[in-house]
Parts: structure tokens; C-alpha cells; sequence
């Protein structure tokens, strides 16, 4: 019995829950970095990037089987109580590089230097939440 | 919350795996609502309802003296 209602949201659901999902969008991570690196001229280190997202990917894939948490992360076992510790997860993780970031930028400004990156990456962080806001609300 | 889906599934005789996948979800979820550390939402509370032949008011329940979150 599904407990959404919106065919659209069943054909994401089921392909998050796929054990393949996971592995798949970190050897594309990895496909990504290893293009960029080799725009770059650093092919070396583009490989490594690989390798360190091939690595991860197995983990997901072959971990899942084992951990809950791998595997709410990764697709298998994600239903609406993931969705949850989800969005609360990043929520906490953009909190802390929000808070990061402001650190950084008074750092920087203490130092006499005028505060870049971090004051553009947080008008970035600002302007990105406020967008969220306006749209989440809209459809709310 | 308080709810009763541990006595409904023991009434079944179901495991929460079972009950699990009846409803879509995982074994752990089933348990972290049985151990009311997850409070369902709320067309999944209205499947377990369905599924137990009962009302969502049956199966849970807020405390009189605490505000509903």
C-alpha cells in the first residue's frame, strides 16, 4: 500500500529506492570530477577522484545490505521517516556551513581583508534560503 | 503521541517487517512508531488505520495534557 498519492512522487520514491541509485549518482560524481581534473591537466588526480567516488559507491552498494543508515541513505529501505531525517540532516549540515561561513567572513574582515569568498558565498547561502522560502510557501 | 500499532500487529500476528511492507516502509520505521520515537504522517497513519480495519483515532492518541505538535 503506498502511502503517497501523487504519481510523479511514486516514480521518484521508486527510483531512489532502487540499491542502484546511489552507486550510480557517485560514479557520476566521479565521471565529473574526473572531467574536470582532466580539463585541468591533472588527469592523476581526476583518477583519484574516481577511485575515491568508486570506492564510495561500492560502499553504498554493498553496504546497504548491512547498515540502515547506508541504505536510507541510498535508496533500499527510504521511505518517509528518511524523508525526514533528510531534510532535518541538511537543514543541520547547511546550518553549520552558514555558521561557517560568517565565522570565516569575520575572520577575514578582522584581518583587514574585505571578506571574500565567504561574504559572496553567504549572499549565495541568504539569497538561496529566501528564494526557498518564497517558493515553498507558494506551494504550501 | 501515544498509539497502539505494536498491540494491533501482535494481534495479527505480524512482524514489523511484515507490517513493513504491507505499508511501504521500512522494518525500522514500523519499529521507531511502535517505540513512538516517530510520529507517522498522516496518510500513513490513515493506511495503517485501513489496514487494521479500525480509525486513525483508534490507533493513536495524544496525550490530554499535551499540546498536539
Amino acid at each position: 500500500m503506498s502511502t503517497t498519492t501523487n504519481p510523479r512522487d511514486d516514480t521518484v520514491k521508486r527510483l531512489y529506492r532502487t540499491r542502484w541509485f546511489m552507486p550510480a549518482f557517485a560514479l557520476l560524481i566521479g565521471a565529473v570530477m574526473l572531467a574536470a581534473f582532466w580539463i585541468g591537466g591533472n588527469l592523476g588526480q581526476g583518477l583519484g577522484a574516481l577511485g575515491v567516488m568508486a570506492a564510495v559507491a561500492a560502499l553504498f552498494y554493498f553496504g546497504a545490505r548491512r547498515s540502515e543508515t547506508l541504505a536510507g541513505i541510498g535508496g533500499p529501505t527510504r521511505d518517509e521517516r528518511w524523508e525526514q531525517i533528510d531534510i532535518h540532516a541538511t537543514a543541520l549540515a547547511g546550518l553549520v556551513v552558514i555558521l561557517t561561513i560568517i565565522g570565516a567572513f569575520l575572520v577575514e574582515v578582522a584581518q583587514g581583508h574585505d571578506g571574500s569568498p565567504y561574504s559572496a558565498l553567504g549572499a549565495v547561502g541568504g539569497l538561496a534560503y529566501v528564494l526557498a522560502v518564497v517558493f515553498l510557501r507558494s506551494r504550501s | 503521541m501515544n498509539n497502539r500499532v505494536k498491540e494491533l500487529r501482535n494481534e495479527r500476528g505480524l512482524s514489523q517487517q511484515q507490517l513493513g511492507e504491507a505499508m511501504d516502509v521500512s522494518r525500522q520505521t514500523i519499529n521507531s512508531i511502535e517505540k513512538e520515537r516517530y510520529t507517522p504522517s498522516l496518510p500513513l497513519a490513515i493506511a495503517l488505520a485501513r489496514y487494521f480495519g479500525t480509525y486513525v483515532e483508534e490507533i493513536f492518541h495524544v496525550d490530554d495534557d499535551q499540546p498536539a505538535r
